[in-house]
C-alpha cells in the first residue's frame, strides 16, 4: 500500500520546497524571514495539538498551556536559574511534557467536554498564577530581552536553527503519525468503546499522546523564546488556545499536514490583514465562519477531498489520511 | 468455559437484569432469547465489562471477570461485536481489523514503526476468512449495513479470543446476508474451535445455529436447555414463543 | 451577583441548545458599552435606568440577527462546530465593538441614588452592590419562573431534551431556540448594564469575563439555572477570600476552587440539565 505517484510527487514536492526554504534567507526582507520563523513556531504548535485532537478525538482546549510552560521554564532556566542554553533547550520541552502528564493524568478520566473544561480551568489557574508572581515571571510584563548564543540571535540564525529543529519534529510526528500507535490513536478518536473491547487500555494511550502532544509544543515554545527573546502571560491565554484550534481546523484536522498549512496561513493572514487595518479579529472570525459553512474539513481536507475524487483509480495512498 | 451466575444489575431503579445465570461450554454454540428489553444486551455488556453488576458473579475459566475493565476482559480471551455497527468509520476495512490484531501482539504502543507493514498477514487471514479481503481498502464507513457487521465480527476476531460474543449478528440483514453470517459463525465455532455466545431475534437462526438456548425475559433466565427442550417448554411458549412462526 | 445574572443567559443558553455561547461574553460587554452610550445621550438618572432597560434589548437584537442570519443554519452540525461559530461571533463583535466606540476606557456613574453605603450585619456595602444583590436573586426567581411555568419555557426545556420530538408535535424547533438565544443575549446585555457603573468598560471585559462565566456555568452542572447561582457564589466567595488572605494572588483563588470542585465533581454540583 503506498508505492505509486503520489507519494513520488510529495517526496518531490517537498524536497523543492526545502530547497527553497534553505536559500530563501539570502534572498527575501529580512522582515520576511521573520515571519517565516514565525510560522514554522506556529506550525509546530498547531501540529502538536493535532495530534490530540484530530488524531485523537480529544477535546484539549488549552494546548496553549504547555506552549507558555516550555516558554517560560526556558526563559526562566536561562535568566533566572542561569543554566547554560543546551541545558535549558533540553529540559524546558520536558517541564511541559511533565504538565502535560500531570495536567492529562486528571483530564484522562473524564470524556468530552468535561475533559476541555478541566483542562481550561486548569489551564486558566497556571495562567493566573503565572500572571500574578510578579517576582519570578514579571506578571503582565513579562520577560524581555533574554539572551541567545550569537549564531541563533540574529534573524538568519534564529531561522535556521528554527527550520531545523521544525523539521525534525514534524519527522518523528510523521514517524508517529504511522506507526502502530498513531493507528491506535485514530481509532481511538473513532470510537474507543470499540478500542477497549478489542483489549486496548484507552486511558493509557490517550496519556501517551497527551505527554508527546505536550512535549512537542514545550519545544515550539523554546523555539518561540529563540526568535522573539521574550515571553510574556499571553502565551498562556485561552485565546491563544482557541486560535491554534481554529489553525487546525482552517488546515484540515484529519489530515497530517493540516495544522501546519492552517498556521501558515493564519500567521500570513495577521501579518498582511495587519498591514491595512488593526481589525484583524474581525476578519479571523469572518474567515472562521466562512469556514465553518463551506469548509469543515478544512482546506487540506478539501484537497484531500478533490485528490481523492479524481484518483479513484490510483489507491488511495496513505499520503496524508 | 464462562459462567454466570445470580447477576443483578439495575439503572436508576429499573431492574435490567433480575437474576441472570448462563452457562457456555468450550467449543459450543450458545444463543440467548428473550423479547426486546429483557435485558440481553445489558447481560453481554456486564459479561464484557462494560458495566459492572450490582450483585452475582461473572467467571471465566474459574476466575472472576465481572469487575474488570473491557480490555481486561478481552485479554483474557472474549471478543465481542455490538448490536449497533461499532466500527471505525473513518478508517478502511485493512485498517479496522489491523488495530485489533496490533492489539492482540501487544504492538499498539510501537511509536517507530511504519504500521502498514505490521500484522499484514494475520491482517489478510481473518479478512479472507470472513470474505471483505477484495474490500480491505474501502473506507468502513462507505459499507453496506450486512458487511459492516461481518466487519465487526472480523475485528472482533482480530484479537484471537476463545470466546466470541455476539450482539444479535444478523440484526438488518436481508435473508441471503443472515444464511451467509450464520455459515461463517457455524464454520468459525467447528474449523477453529471458537466457542460463541449470541443473542437474535430471528428464531431459525437462532434453532438452527445454537447448541443451547438460554432463554430470558424482564431481566430472568427462564431456562436454559437444548433446542428442542426449549422448544416444548411450557412458560417459554407462553411467555415469547408464541410468535415462532413470525421469525 | 452581576456573574449570576450573566452566568444564567450562559446556562440557559447552554441548556436548551447544548451549546456553549463563547460569544456571550462579547454580548456582555456590548451592553456595557451600549448603557455608556445611552446615558452620554440622555443626561442624568433617567439615562441610567433607561440604559438599564434599553441594552438588554439591544444586545438582544444583535443577538437575533447573528442567530437568524447565520446560527440557525447549523443546529443540524455538531456541538463543535457551534461551539467555534459562537467564538468566531465573539471575534467578530469584539471587533465591531472596537469600531463603533474606539478603543479608550468609558465609565459611566451610576445615579445619584446610589450614592453611599448600607450598612449590613457590621459591614458597610457600598449602596450599588447592595441593589445588585437584590437584583440577582430578583432574576434568578424570574428566569425560574419563565422556564418552568410558561409554555414557551417549558417548550424550551423539552427541546433541549429530544428536539425531533418536538418538532414531530407540530413546534418550529428553529424559533424555540432561537428565542432561547435572545433571551440568553438579553440577559448579559443586562449584566453589562448593570456592571457599568462598578468597572471600567474595556475591549478585554468579554475575554475576561467569558472564561469566568464557563468555568462557573460548568461547577454548576451544566444548563442548571441554580447550579449558575451556586457557582457563582462559589467564584465570588473565593475571590473575595482571596483578596482577604493573599492579594496578590487573589485572583488564583477562585481558579483553584474550581479545580477542586472539578475534579471532585467532574460534571458540576448540581444535576445538569441533559
Amino acid at each position: 500500500m503506498g508505492k505509486n505517484g503520489s507519494s513520488r510527487i510529495t517526496v518531490l514536492f517537498l524536497a523543492a520546497l526545502g530547497i527553497v526554504l534553505l536559500f530563501l534567507p539570502s534572498i527575501i526582507p529580512r522582515f520576511y524571514t521573520y515571519i517565516l520563523s514565525l510560522i514554522f513556531v506556529t506550525a509546530l504548535l498547531a501540529m502538536s495539538l493535532n495530534m490530540v485532537v484530530g488524531h485523537g478525538g480529544l477535546f484539549q482546549f488549552h494546548h496553549c498551556v504547555f506552549y507558555g510552560v516550555g516558554a517560560y521554564a526556558f526563559a526562566l532556566m536561562i535568566t533566572k536559574a542561569g543554566l547554560p542554553m543546551w541545558l535549558s533547550f533540553i529540559a524546558a520541552p520536558l517541564a511541559s511534557a511533565l504538565a502535560g502528564l500531570m495536567i492529562g493524568w486528571l483530564c484522562v478520566r473524564l470524556t468530552k467536554l468535561y475533559f476541555g473544561m478541566l483542562q481550561i480551568s486548569l489551564g486558566s489557574l497556571i495562567w493566573a498564577i503565572t500572571f500574578r508572581w510578579y517576582s519570578l515571571t514579571h506578571g503582565d510584563d513579562g520577560i524581555h530581552g533574554i539572551p541567545m548564543p550569537g549564531s541563533i540571535a540574529g534573524t538568519t540564525g534564529a531561522y535556521y536553527f528554527i527550520l531545523l529543529f521544525f523539521v525534525l519534529c514534524l519527522l518523528v510526528m510523521y514517524v508517529i503519525f504511522k506507526s502502530p500507535f498513531g493507528m491506535t490513536l485514530q481509532a481511538m478518536r473513532d470510537n474507543p468503546d470499540r478500542c477497549a473491547a478489542v483489549g486496548i487500555n484507552v486511558r493509557r494511550h490517550q496519556l501517551t499522546a497527551i505527554v508527546a502532544a505536550t512535549f512537542f509544543a514545550g519545544i515550539a515554545g523554546v523555539l518561540f523564546v529563540v526568535l522573539e527573546r521574550t515571553v510574556f502571560p499571553d502565551l498562556l491565554f485561552w485565546v491563544l488556545s482557541l486560535e491554534v484550534f481554529i489553525m487546525c481546523l482552517l488546515g484540515g484536522w484529519f489530515t497530517f499536514a493540516g495544522p501546519a498549512l492552517g498556521a501558515a496561513i493564519t500567521v500570513a493572514l495577521r501579518t498582511f490583514v495587519g498591514i491595512y487595518t488593526e481589525y484583524w479579529t474581525l476578519v479571523l472570525g469572518t474567515l472562521l465562519i466562512f469556514l465553518i459553512f463551506f469548509l469543515p474539513e478544512g482546506v487540506m481536507g478539501f484537497i484531500h477531498e478533490k485528490l481523492e475524487s479524481r484518483g479513484r483509480k490510483e489507491v488511495p495512498g496513505p499520503r496524508g489520511v | 468455559m464462562l459462567r454466570v451466575e445470580n447477576l443483578y444489575k439495575s439503572f436508576d431503579g429499573f431492574m435490567a437484569v433480575n437474576g441472570a445465570e448462563l452457562l457456555v461450554e468450550k467449543g459450543r454454540r450458545v444463543a440467548v432469547i428473550g423479547p426486546n428489553g429483557a435485558g440481553k444486551t445489558t447481560l453481554f455488556n456486564l459479561i464484557t465489562g462494560q458495566l459492572k453488576p450490582d450483585r452475582g458473579k461473572v467467571r471465566l475459566d474459574d476466575e472472576e471477570i465481572g469487575h474488570l475493565p473491557p480490555h481486561e476482559v478481552c485479554r483474557r480471551g472474549i471478543a465481542r461485536s455490538f448490536q449497533i455497527a461499532n466500527i471505525f468509520h473513518r478508517l478502511n476495512v485493512f485498517k479496522n481489523v489491523q488495530v485489533s490484531v496490533l492489539s492482540r501482539q501487544k504492538k499498539s504502543n510501537r511509536f517507530f514503526y511504519p504500521a502498514h507493514r505490521m500484522a499484514v498477514k494475520e491482517t489478510d487471514r481473518i479478512l479472507e476468512s470472513v470474505g471483505l479481503l477484495d474490500r480491505a481498502d474501502d473506507i468502513a464507513g462507505s459499507l453496506s449495513h450486512g458487511d459492516q457487521r461481518i466487519l465487526e465480527i472480523a475485528i472482533a476476531l482480530g484479537t484471537e479470543p476463545q470466546l466470541l460474543i455476539l450482539d444479535e449478528p444478523t440484526a438488518g440483514m436481508s435473508p441471503d446476508e443472515t444464511a451467509a453470517t450464520m455459515t461463517l459463525i457455524r464454520r468459525l465455532s467447528e474449523t477453529q474451535g471458537l466457542t460463541i455466545l449470541f443473542c437474535e431475534h430471528d428464531m431459525d437462526v437462532v434453532f438452527n445455529t445454537a447448541q443451547s438456548i438460554m432463554v430470558m425475559y424482564h431481566g430472568k433466565t427462564i431456562i436454559q436447555a437444548e433446542p428442542e427442550e426449549v422448544r416444548r417448554n411450557r412458560t417459554v411458549q407462553e411467555a415469547y414463543l408464541g410468535g415462532e412462526e413470525d421469525a | 451577583m452581576i456573574l449570576f445574572i450573566v452566568c444564567s443567559g450562559l446556562s440557559y443558553v447552554l441548556g436548551v441548545l447544548r451549546v456553549p455561547n463563547v460569544a456571550h461574553g462579547s454580548l456582555y460587554m456590548i451592553g456595557a458599552f451600549a448603557a455608556f452610550s445611552i446615558t452620554k445621550l440622555v443626561a442624568g438618572p433617567a439615562g441610567f435606568w433607561l440604559a438599564l432597560i434599553l441594552a438588554p434589548f439591544i444586545v438582544a437584537l444583535v443577538g437575533f440577527v447573528a442567530e437568524r442570519a447565520l446560527f440557525c443554519h447549523l443546529y443540524e452540525r455538531e456541538h463543535l462546530m457551534l461551539l467555534l461559530f459562537t467564538f468566531a461571533l465573539s471575534l467578530i463583535l469584539g471587533d465591531l465593538v472596537k469600531i463603533v466606540w474606539g478603543a479608550e476606557y468609558k465609565s459611566i456613574m451610576a445615579p445619584a441614588v446610589f450614592d453611599g453605603t448600607v450598612s449590613i450585619m457590621g459591614a458597610s456595602i457600598p449602596k450599588y452592590n447592595f441593589f445588585l444583590l437584590m437584583i440577582g436573586p430578583f432574576v434568578a426567581v424570574a428566569l425560574w419562573l419563565f422556564a418552568n411555568k410558561t409554555k414557551i419555557g417549558r417548550i424550551a426545556r423539552a427541546a433541549a431534551v429530544d428536539r425531533e420530538m418536538v418538532g414531530a408535535v407540530g413546534i418550529n424547533v428553529s424559533w424555540v431556540f432561537a428565542f432561547a438565544f435572545v433571551l440568553g443575549c438579553f440577559l448579559a446585555g443586562l449584566g453589562g448594564a448593570l456592571v457599568a457603573p462598578t468597572v471600567s468598560i474595556t475591549l478585554g471585559m468579554d475575554h475576561n469575563l467569558i472564561i469566568e462565566a464557563f468555568l462557573i456555568v460548568i461547577i454548576g452542572g451544566l444548563g442548571n439555572m441554580w447550579g449558575a447561582m451556586v457557582g457563582s457564589l462559589i467564584f465570588g466567595l473565593s475571590q473575595a477570600f482571596g483578596v482577604l488572605f493573599w492579594p496578590q494572588f487573589a485572583i488564583v483563588f477562585p481558579y483553584m476552587a474550581v479545580v477542586i470542585v472539578l475534579i471532585w465533581r467532574p460534571k458540576g454540583l448540581l444535576k445538569s440539565v441533559w
